[in-house]
This record gives C-alpha cells, structure tokens and sequence, in this order.
C-alpha cells in the first residue's frame, strides 16, 4: 500500500518536475551560439573553487559560511533521501552498507544541525540584518524556501529520533548524538506514530521541493553549477566578436528581444538567485543611477520565462540602464553562480546603437570622431606623435625594421594635456634604461575599445583591422602600452583579427626594468595610494607590479576596495564620452575613498582614471596630487641620481 | 516625392591644416573624409521627407572614385540610390561644379523630375557659396539658401533661413532647390544594417569633361600673418581681477 | 573705371567699400532696394546696374545675403564668382579663404566682369570719397514677376526676444571642457552679469547639451562682439572662423597649449570651473 502511494508520489513529483525541466532545456538551447567549451581543465577547476569550494560566496564570511553549511549538507544529505524512501515503505529495512554505517550517521546529525544553523542565521540575515544587496529581491520567495528546508532537516532529525526510540534504527544510535539525544525524550505509543508521519513528511517535503524548484528562483541550485562550468575562463576582459561577413539576416546585432540571448545568457538569467553581491559592488548602483546588475538579470529573466517578443530596452530595462553601465566588471567577479552581466550589457548596446541608432547625444560625439577621425578627441592624426615634443622618440616608419618593443600611446595621452604626463615619463623611463622603442605616430588610430564599448562593433571591427594589419606590416612583436584599455583591447580582442602580440602595460615593463636593476628608484617621502585600473586588475590580474612601483617610489598605503575588488573611476564602458547625469559622481566617490586613507598622492596607471580622479580631486577640493605611476618612478629615479652616492 | 541631395567629399582635418608639397591641395594622407557638414542635414532631411511620405531619394557627387564612400554613407543613412560624377581629384570651380550637375540631373529626369533638390550652403573646404544656386538657374527653378527650417506643405515648401537676428521665412512653389545649413537637424547615426544595405543600394557613374576653370587655383597658403597678440591675465581664480580691469578698459563693464 | 557695390548695414559692407575704392569709381546698390527681401530681384538689380554703369567690378559683403545675391548675379550672366576674397586686383587674381578662413587661396578669375565678395572683417575701414548711389527706380518698376517669387514672406523673432547671437555684444562660449550641459550654469551666470549671450562650439551641439541656435563658427552663428569669452575651447579653426570678427577674445583653458591661446587677446590657464565663477564673483564684488 505504501510501496503504491510513494510510486505514485514519486511518478506525480518527477513527472511535474520534468516537464519543467524539459521546458527550460529547450529555452536553453533555442538560445543563440556563443563558444563556452573550450579550456575543460579551466572549467573543471572553476567547477571545484567556486561551486564546491564556495570560494566567492565565502569572500563575504558570514552569509558564506552560511550558505556553505546548508549547500555541503545537502550533498551530505542526499543519500538520506533514498533511505528514507526505503524506510518510509518499509519501516525495518534501509539501503545496503550506507543506512547502517555510525560515520555516516554522525555526518547526518552533524550537517543535519549545521543546515538548520544556516537557515537560522539566513533568517538572521534577511529579517534583522536586511542587507542592501536585498533590495529588490524576491524576500518572500526565499522566506519559504528557507522555512522548506528546515521543515526537510526537523523532519529527518524527527524520523532518526523516533527510529532510535523504537529501536528501529539500523545504524549504531551512539554515532548519532543529535538524534540519540532528541530519542531520550520520546516515550509513549504515539512515537510510533511520529516515526511514520516524520519520514513520509520527510519524502513528501522532498519531492515537493523538487517539483517547486524549476518554477523558482531556487532553480540555481540546479542550474548554478552548470553555469559556472560555462562562464569565461581566460581574458576576462574580452567581448565575443560579430560575424558581419553572413547574410545580413544571419547577423546578430546584440540582443533586442529575450529570442536574442545566447544560450549562456538565457542560463544566467536562469541562474540568479537575487543575492545581491552584483548590486553591492556596482560603482552605477552604489552611486544611485538606475542600474543594478541584479535587477537587469531578473528583469530579463522575467522576458526569458514570458517568452516575450517585445523589445527588451525599454520593456525589460530603461535606457539608462543600459547606459549607466561601466563595465568595470566588478558584478561579474562577486556573482557566485557566474553570471556575466557585461555581455548583456553589451548586447542591449549593440542592437540600440547598430540597429536602432539610439544612444545618449554626446556619446554620438566621440562615435564619429573615432569613426572619421580615427580618435574619439576628433584631432588631427598628424598631431598624434605631439605629446613627445622634445624627447626624441622615434616614430616607426613604414618599411623600417621594428623596435624591439613597440610603444602603444593610445589617444589619452597623445590628445589629452593630463594624460599626457604618464606617458612622457614612461618614453623618458625607456630611454634611461636604453630600451629599444619606437612609437607608430599617426598610423596608431583608436583600437576601437571606446566604440566597441557603446555597441559599435562594426566601427571597432573596421579599427581593429587596420590596426592589426599596421601591426603586422611593421613585424611588431611586443608591445608596450600605458592604457590598460588599449592593454586589453589588443591583448585579449585582437587575436580574433590575426594580430597576436606579447601585450604587456607599462606598470609591467617598468617593475622588470627596476628588478633588473636598468632602473634605479629612491622612495621619497609622499604617502601613495594606488588606485587600481578595472581593466588591469579585475579584467587582466594586473596586481602586483603596479604596487611595485608605488612602493619603490614612497610610502604605499590600500584603499579599502582594492585589487580586484577595486573601485571604478567611472570612465569605463564608454562612460569617458557620457555625461553622468543620474546620482552622484563616481570619480568623486572613490576620490573621497582615496582621501580617506591620508594619502597625499593617488597613484594611477591609466590615463582615462587619471583624468576621471583628477576632475574629482578639484570637483571635491581634495587635497591631492593624480599622478601615474611611471611619473612617481621617474622621479624616485631622479631623486636616486641626485642624492650622493655613498 | 522625388529628391536629390548633392554632396561633396572634404577631409576631416580636425582642424589643422597641412598642405601637400604641391601647395594645391591638404595633405590628406592621415586624414578621414566626410560629407560636408551642411551635406549632411540636406540627407538627413531628405531622408525623412521620403519616410514621411514615400517617393525616391537620390544622392550625387561630383568627385573622385573614392567618393564611392560618402555616396555609401549618404545611402546608410536610408538614400535609395546614388549617381556618382568621378573626377581624378582635380579641383573643379564652382560653374563647371554645376554644369556637370545640371548634365546629370536632365539626364536622370528623363524618368521623372525631382521635386526638391538638396544643396549645402556652402562646402567646407573650398567654400564657394553657388553651386546650388546656379545649378536652380540652370534649370528654372526658384532657390532658397541657408535654410535651417524647411516643411513640405501640399505643392510648397516653407523654408527658414537663419539671418543671427530670427528667422526669414520663404514659401516656394515645388519643384524647388534649397540649400541648407547645419542645425537644419541633427543627422542620425548610421545603423549597420543600414550600412550593410547601403553596399548594395545601386551606383550609376559617369565621367564628365572637366571645362577650362573660370576660377582657377593656383595656389593655397596657411594664413599666419600678424593675427592677434596674446597677453597673458594669470592663471587660475587669481586671474579673476586682471580679467575684470581688463573688461573696464575695453568698456564691457561700467 | 567703374566698380558697383551691394551695400548693407554693417561694418562688412564698409570694409568691402575699402577694397573697392582702390579699384576706381564707385556706385552703389543697396540692399533694402526690394523690401521685403528678394535675392533673385536683387541680383536683376544688380545685373541691369552693372551694365549701365559698365562696372568691371561687381562687389558684395561675404555675408549670407552679400554671398546668396553675388552667386545669383552670376548664374544668370554666366560669370565666374569668388567668395569671401581677402585681397584682390583688376586683373583678376584674387586671395580668397576656404575652411572658413583657415586656409587661403590664389586664384585667377577669368572674366569681364569680375564678381566679388570681401571676406567679412578681413578688411580695415579707411575713410574716401562718398560713393555714387544708382538710382534703382526704374529697375524695380521693370522687374519680371519670377524674380519675385523668393521673397522673404514672413519674419520670426529669436526665442526669448532680446538680442541675438550675431548682434550681442559680450558673448560667453562653452566648448567640450565645459563637460555637461549643467556645466553651462556658470557660464550663463557671467553673461547675465555682462549683458551678453551664451554661445558654444560645435562639440557642444552635437552633445545636444546647448541648440544649435547657440553655436559660434562656420557652420554656426558668425559673430561680431567686442568682446568673445571663449571657455574650455580648443580652437579648432572652424570655431575661429565664427568668432574672428570679435574686436577682443579672451581664452580660458586649463591647456595652454590649445590653439586659442595663441589665437586670443588675453588668455587665462587654468580650469574654467574655477577661472569663470571667480570672474563673476570678481564683478559683483566691483559692484557692490
């Protein structure tokens, strides 16, 4: 009889259960193409650090630890469920070898008790502590799934408990001291009553939760860990390329509608579980603009499961949604179940600025200067090699042999006066340490990262290709460059056009010259604080060899956000070419950030954050001095020729 | 409606001028080329003139083959089509400019006459202020220059020009030539479809005589001259009461 | 020998009246002879006037009316035309701008009769004889009704009323440095204080942050103030081709090495958002 009503249970539950999860699979995979199977021992180590290991769920302890305890219990668990299907149709026997084992009974109890400790210090989190990240989220919703879960491990303690006092236990009751404890209490005729009601409590709360799970937000627990074995596994700052070469109809120009999504998109949005992290980290969000990475996903999510037509901007998310957005990259980092916020960022921008012409007026601006111009400041080229007026660099002429390391200027410094200073000392450094270089002068045009930033991909594409094929007419090997924009850009994107270079930034080249002893700096007496460049460290791991410098050049001192947890400037993502017109400005914010440390002097290594902080060290009145790190070790290095030799 | 828009390739100088050792042209080698500004709106707006209220929309250029582009830009914007003039590059004059023009035009209204026909005020490089009115001589049909208004009304067309002190306003029997100024609108950003589109949109080409120039370049010059002498008021806020002295002695402030 | 001149209001026309005083006798046209405005029944004026008085010189003002009436005069005689002529002589070579100003050419002019416009202010106005005004009467009364049909049929005030761009007298420009159109705020502080009007560059329109009504340069509003205050603008030559007929231009940029520095009366380095709110600060401090 019971045998019956748990096969029809079990029938009624996966059945329900499957219809869904076949439903969500062909969601999946009518998503379009997009290239996620590469780099199998890189998944499989992402798989074993960020799902197994929780590792960025633990970056935050308390909510880490958390969710850790009730995420390794439930693999502890998992067996118990089949033994309880065993033992809810009959009470006397239970699954061969496992169900009578004393260690994997302690480890029930243990996780048993440490799951319900996690939901409690979940409740904890969501009712007294109400984080911010919350805001937004579907509260309710998990208020539930939380009470579910404590209902599925009260009723599997009720059900050993009860097993114990019966003496229906097959496992030793000594190795079970949460159970054995609960068991001392139970007496009378009802116990045997409370055996029976527990375990099929106990199973029923279980296939319930199962037919549930693909109907909510819950659903990561499925799908989370198949998302991370998909996200990206190298050159985190790279953008996937368009195919302009097909029939027109044949082209994906970003996403207008939930039909356009990737099939790793349409996974993402799947996969969010409304935590937040994303939203707390996100320089628009915590500056009060429109945009929250979490709302983004959920919003489109909400256009995946309606399987809507309508266009996704404004339906799904306003424009300036889509336009706050700097890609910094920092959502991306802190999302524990990989989900890639840029990229649909991105594609939202491409179909709004390829097809639909539709972006903020000022941004159109530097689209067509970069496009006729072939820099977004709309100046001449032949004004490019400016910036070196007096220094003697050479210009790479066409047909001349290459240098030995090619210096990549980037428009900033070549057409911007603030920028400009990091790369004279930078050319200085290199002659001092009689580096072979050369610059290209007016053949370097943009790389098109400004452009491909907005959504014009077709203009970056055009860019790109001219410069790949300068490049390679040159015979350039290495390249050298102070913009970790253009670092990126040709380091990570370029490949995708045949141009392959050693790509390294500035801050690299220089900390070698110093160990090398080719450079030879004296600290001096300023307090630094290095303000790290979203496209160096969080993009590329560009860490260590900026704090190199800062140190040989005087006393370094952390901002609290720093690394890869760093703090955007706000002129990523295109941002440089658009008025911030919602919130409050980002580069005032971490200006103050910066301040806060004591530090009279911040420390940059790009010159788009060089000029975002400096404009927010006046704006603010901060006592201050922007300086890019080649600049600091050029003068430690005058400082050290200067003072006597002993 | 049908319409023509007649455009000029210019470089993009981003404001300096570099002559080619020949002192008869810029130096172009690092530059980008456009259509010339006021060009521009005359596509734009004739591109909405045709999604408003249907017909065929034309662009013309007079120029070298690698004018192919503006023509191509002009045609991403939402053009039909494209009648393309090729020179080797030579500069032409104004006059002869425009009887090419004029040869074209009767050629291509043949097949039905065009309603309204676009010019800019004036080109950007060589600046020479008649080629669209005398194209509207040429053939009889009455012009109005500099507009930065313009409105189809039944068989008219109402046409602001800008005279720095309001607005004058014109009403032309159709057909009619305009030409038009900057801020006429704000042009639209190419969408890529659109570009896409435009490299298989249909180009006709021809090759004109070019006549005896009636003004002839010789030769050009980068003016440098005496120009103004710069006196220096300071730097920073500090400056503020050289800068107010100064405003007393030149009599803007009492 | 006899040269003919289109004459308006303004110092444009007076310069032209200098260049064209060196060449022999002058009459002149004027503008206002056809009211309301009518550029085809000018230049038949001017076309009958020229033959009447055998003029080898026709000359106008390189205005946009002085440039529209020259180009019409010479589609319907056949004649070649140079604009915007800085320096010319009776056989026929001429000095003349393009880009605006920013470059300079030499050209021949192959004709009887030479049409010319004086590029405005690149003259200095010299005192002469008076010129001879053509009696026009019998012209006008003559007209073929077609020459009327463009004919200024309406006029619109500027928005806001008051003085225009072209006519102020201080005008306060913005350009890229001024970075946003909330920027514009202390700009158009200081040209409340002086009585003048707000202008901008190009780069400012096109970031729709200010209209286009308010741009200064050749494609924009060409402007005659005695004095341009020109803030966080680099000085691409198409805006000095705008603002050139300003008697004084002060330049405020935190890069000393822009164009404008060298291209202005007085210069002031330094970042706008401090130079210019301690300029009005300054003022009111002088008046109260």
């Amino acid at each position: 009889m019971s045998g019956f009503f748990l096969a029809i249970a079990l029938g009624l539950s996966f059945g329900l259960f499957s219809r869904q999860a076949v439903r969500l699979y062909r969601t999946v995979r009518a998503g379009k193409p997009t290239s996620r199977i590469d780099d199998l021992p890189a998944r499989a180590r992402a798989e074993a650090v960020v799902v197994v290991g929780q590792s960025k769920l633990l970056q935050r302890l308390g909510p880490g630890v958390m969710h850790a305890a009730i995420f390794w219990g439930f693999i502890v668990l998992f067996p118990t469920i089949v033994i309880a299907m065993i033992g809810a149709v009959d009470p006397h026997a239970t699954l061969p070898w496992l169900g009578a084992q004393g260690w994997y009974a302690l480890l029930v109890d243990v996780f048993a008790v440490l799951v319900l400790g996690g939901v409690i210090s979940a409740y904890a989190i969501r009712l007294v502590q109400r984080p911010k990240r919350f805001a937004g989220s579907h509260l309710g919703e998990a208020n539930l799934i939380l009470a579910w879960i404590a209902g599925i491990v009260v009723s599997l303690l009720a059900w050993h408990s009860s097993q114990i006092a019966l003496g229906l236990n097959d496992f030793p009751r000594e190795w079970a001291p949460v159970s054995n404890l609960l068991a001392n209490a139970w007496h009378g005729s009802w116990v045997a009553v409370l055996e029976r009601v527990a375990v099929w409590t106990h199973v029923l709360l279980i296939l319930g939760f199962l037919v549930y799970l693909p109907y909510s937000k819950h659903l990561h627990i499925l799908v989370a860990a198949i998302n991370v074995f998909f996200t990206r596994t190298r050159a985190r700052g790279r953008l996937e390329a368009i195919d302009f070469e097909q029939p027109e109809a044949d082209v994906r120009f970003g996403a207008a509608t939930a039909k356009d999504l990737t099939w790793k998109q349409l996974l993402d949005t799947m996969s969010c579980t409304e935590c937040g992290r994303c939203q707390d980290a996100c320089p628009a969000y915590n500056t009060g603009k429109e945009l929250s990475p979490k709302l983004l996903i959920m919003a489109l999510r909400d256009q995946v499961r309606a399987q809507s037509t309508a266009a996704l901007v404004p339906n799904a998310v306003t424009d300036n949604v889509v336009w706050d957005c700097v890609t910094c990259g920092a959502c991306v980092r802190e999302c524990p179940v990989g989900i890639e916020h840029i990229d649909h960022i991105v594609d939202l921008r491409r179909n709004l600025v390829m097809v639909e012409s539709r972006f903020p007026d000022e941004a159109g601006t530097m689209l067509r200067d970069v496009d006729r111009a072939s820099n977004p400041w709309g100046k001449p080229q032949a004004d490019r090699a400016a910036w070196a007026d007096g220094l003697d660099v050479r210009v790479l002429q066409p047909g001349e042999p290459p240098p030995e390391v090619l210096f990549w200027v980037g428009c900033a410094p070549a057409f911007d006066e603030r920028a400009k200073q990091g790369a004279r000392s930078t050319a200085k450094l290199l002659q001092q340490a009689s580096v072979d270089f050369a610059i290209l002068g007016p053949r370097e045009a943009c790389t098109g990262d400004p452009a491909r930033r907005m959504g014009d991909e077709y203009t970056y594409q055009r860019l790109a290709k001219q410069n790949v094929e300068t490049l390679n007419q040159s015979k350039v090997t290495k390249i050298v460059t102070t913009c970790p924009h253009c670092f990126n850009t040709i380091g990570n994107e370029y490949a995708d056009f045949g141009g392959r270079y050693e790509v390294v930034h500035h801050t690299e080249f220089l900390a070698q010259l110093v160990r090398e002893g080719k450079l030879e700096p004296a600290a001096g007496g300023r307090k630094i604080t290095y303000h790290d460049s979203c496209y160096l460290a969080r993009h590329n791991d560009v860490l260590s060899a900026p704090r190199e410098l800062a140190e040989a050049s005087g006393n370094a001192v952390e901002m609290p956000r720093h690394g890869r947890r760093t703090f955007c400037c706000g002129a990523g993502g295109a941002r440089m070419w658009m008025e911030e017109k919602r919130g409050r400005p980002i580069n005032e914010e971490r200006v103050r950030e910066a301040a806060s440390t004591g530090a009279d002097t911040l420390a940059v290594a790009c010159p788009f954050c060089t000029v975002m902080l400096d404009d927010g060290v006046r704006q603010t009145g901060t006592k201050m001095q922007v300086i890019d790190l080649a600049s600091l070790l050029h003068e430690a290095v005058e400082r050290k020729k200067a003072s006597p030799q002993p | 409606m049908k319409v023509l828009v007649c455009v000029k390739r210019v470089p993009f100088t981003g404001g300096k001028m570099v002559l080619a050792p020949d002192r008869k042209s810029l130096e172009t080698r690092h530059l980008g080329f456009t259509i010339s500004p006021h060009e521009e709106c005359g596509v734009e707006e004739a591109v909405r003139i045709i999604e408003a209220g249907g017909g065929e929309s034309v662009v013309l250029t007079l120029g070298p083959p690698e004018a192919i582009e503006q023509l191509r830009d002009a045609m991403a914007l939402g053009i039909d089509r494209a009648i393309h003039l090729q020179t080797d590059g030579s500069e032409w004059d104004g006059q002869a400019t425009a009887a090419a023009i004029v040869e074209a035009i009767r050629t291509e209204e043949g097949s039905g006459g065009f309603d309204l026909i676009f010019f800019g005020n004036e080109s950007a490089d060589a600046g020479g202020y008649q080629v669209g009115l005398r194209v509207a001589h040429a053939l009889g049909r009455p012009c109005a220059t500099g507009l930065k208004g313009l409105k189809v009304e039944g068989s008219s067309l109402r046409c602001e020009q800008d005279t720095g002190a309001g607005r004058d306003v014109y009403v032309l029997p159709l057909p009619a030539v305009v030409t038009v100024k900057e801020g006429l609108n704000l042009p639209r950003y190419p969408s890529v479809p659109g570009r896409m589109r435009a490299a298989r949109k249909p180009v006709v080409s021809s090759t004109p005589a070019r006549p005896e120039s009636r003004l002839a370049l010789a030769e050009l010059a980068v003016p440098g001259g005496p120009g103004r002498q710069t006196k220096s008021l300071g730097t920073g806020p500090a400056a503020a009461p050289a800068v107010v002295e100064m405003m007393r002695d030149i009599g803007v402030l009492a | 020998m006899s040269v003919l001149v289109l004459m308006e209001d303004g110092d444009p026309s007076l310069q032209t009246l200098t260049l064209a005083r060196a060449w022999g006798d002058v009459h002149t046209v004027r503008m206002d002879a056809i009211a309301p405005f009518a550029p085809d029944a000018m230049a038949a004026i001017l076309e009958r006037a020229a033959a009447d008085q055998n003029a080898t010189a026709v000359f106008a003002a390189g205005t946009d009316r002085g440039n529209d009436v020259m180009a019409r005069l010479a589609a319907r005689t056949g004649l070649p035309f140079a604009a915007n002529v800085v320096a010319a002589d009776p056989s026929g070579t001429v000095t003349r701008q393009r880009w605006g100003g920013s470059l300079l050419e030499t050209a021949t002019l192959s004709s009887a009769r030479l049409l010319i416009t004086a590029a405005p202010y690149a003259f200095r106005v010299t005192a002469g004889p008076e010129p001879a005004p053509v009696d026009v009467r019998r012209y006008v009364e003559e007209l073929d009704p077609r020459d009327l049909v463009v004919q200024v049929k309406e006029h619109i005030d500027p928005p806001g009323g008051g003085v225009s761009l072209a006519e102020a007298k201080v005008v306060v420009s913005g350009g890229r440095g001024v970075g946003s159109a909330d920027g514009f705020a202390i700009i158009e502080d200081l040209t409340r204080l002086l009585g003048g009007r707000v202008g901008c560059s190009r780069v400012v329109t096109s970031a729709g942050w200010r209209p286009h009504s308010d741009q200064v340069g050749q494609t924009g509003t060409k402007i005659s103030p005695e004095l341009y205050i020109a803030c966080g603008i680099s000085g691409a030559t198409q805006h000095m081709a705008g603002c050139k007929g300003a008697k004084k231009i002060l330049a405020i940029n935190s890069d000393p090495e822009a164009p404008i520095m060298s291209l202005a009366d007085y210069s002031v380095v330094g970042d706008l958002k401090e130079v210019v709110p301690a300029i009005s600060a300054e003022i009111r401090k002088a008046r109260s």
